[in-house]
């Protein structure tokens, strides 16, 4: 496909995307801190049912040797910088995507985080030009590298390709693992709502009598 | 319409994300933010920079900065139907964080997010809808490292609440 239809179709899915997550209101940070601080998993659900449809889609097409995966080894860098990202979406309130999706609701703090994004990545790009770590994508090699603490590459294909079974099977067994989180969830929101009626109903009590 | 009245169940809005995603997964990747917002940032630091940014050698070497890369449009159209969504529903109104210690807190998590995505080589976007369905082990390690960070940013919102 050429550049030009490729940008096209990233800003149809990109526009699609905005105006869905606009209108429900989901946001990736709130679906991680909500669980964690509030106990309230609307937005938790959300993303796990995604996550059932893409670990059986992605696969599927990955054993037919389909699609674009993500090629890229990973290591230690990818535990330290998404804890870096974690903490800083929780503080500024707000993902990758739900920045984008509010400053085009108007929200000036969301274009505020934004620009700083922007500043923090200007900032890496200048340590890693002194230390050159972790390793460049040209560099990589896609076998563990525990000098530069870098564990390799594997996904679906290499999984295939190893144990000779094919890729949909492990993303079927990861479907399931996710659909018995979201069991749980519902389980305990179902609790949750069974003791706030009780709640409810003994404060309903009192005004009754008067 | 009824679309630009209601909030939508962001179960069917993320259940509908999912399967366009398997649809651009087929074309050109799967749905990701930071690459794009890499990109961007250096295009804009050549911008300023000019024909210094050669002496950044991130520029030359992981990033070189190109306009046609797809992944910088799927932010503008985040932005643009974010955008569209909120004037056909008025809900788009100029918002400002009202307390200094908002736009610190902002300023400090903007900056912790942008370092994070590129030490990592990805985001929370790639994380949950792009690595960890196609089984890369750096879907779990990335999952363990935002779960982590995330609970210690809670920990900290709430003592911010608190105190």
């Amino acid at each position: 496909m050429s550049v030009v239809g490729e940008c096209l179709v990233a800003f149809v899915f990109g526009s699609v995307v905005g105006l869905l997550v606009q209108r429900s209101r989901f946001c990736n940070t709130a679906a991680l801190r909500d669980a964690m601080l509030f106990k309230s998993y609307r937005n938790t659900k959300a993303l796990l049912v995604a996550m059932m449809i893409l670990s059986i889609g992605f696969p599927l097409f990955m054993t037919f040797g389909e699609g674009h995966p993500l090629r890229f080894d990973v290591g230690l860098n990818t535990v330290l910088g998404l804890f870096l990202f974690g903490v800083g979406m929780v503080l500024a309130g707000a993902c990758t995507v739900s920045t984008w999706v509010k400053a085009g609701e108007g929200n000036v703090g969301a274009v505020w985080a934004l620009i700083f994004t922007f500043i923090g990545m200007f900032l890496f790009s200048l340590v890693w030009s002194w230390n050159y770590w972790p390793p460049a994508p040209a560099s990589m090699t896609g076998q563990p590298n525990l000098e530069a603490l870098q564990l390799g590459f594997a996904n679906a294909q290499t999984l295939q390709e190893t144990f000779k079974i094919p890729a949909v099977v492990f993303g079927l067994v990861q479907a399931a693992v996710l659909y018995a989180i979201y069991r749980a969830i519902r389980r305990k929101e179902e609790a949750q709502q069974i003791k706030h009626d009780r709640i409810a109903a003994s404060h309903r009590q009192p005004v009754a009598a008067e | 319409m009824e679309f630009f009245k209601k909030t939508l169940d962001p179960i069917v809005a993320l259940a509908a994300i999912a399967v366009l995603d398997l649809f651009l997964f087929l074309i050109v990747g799967s749905w990701t933010v930071g690459g794009g917002e890499t990109m961007m940032t250096g295009l804009l630091a050549k911008i300023f920079l000019g024909e210094e940014i050669a002496r950044i050698p991130f520029w030359n070497l992981v990033f070189v900065p190109d306009a046609g890369y797809w992944k910088i449009y799927i932010s503008l159209g985040m932005f643009f139907g974010a955008f569209m969504g909120a004037v056909i529903s008025k809900e788009f109104y100029l918002r400002f964080p009202r307390r200094l210690s908002e736009w610190v807190l902002i300023t400090i998590g903007g900056l912790l997010m942008g370092v994070g995505i590129r030490l990592a080589f990805v985001c929370n976007v790639s994380t949950f809808f792009g690595l960890t369905p196609e089984l890369n082990l750096g879907g779990y390690l990335a999952i363990s490292g935002i779960l982590a960070g995330a609970w210690v940013g809670s920990m900290i919102y709430k003592k911010m609440l608190e105190g």
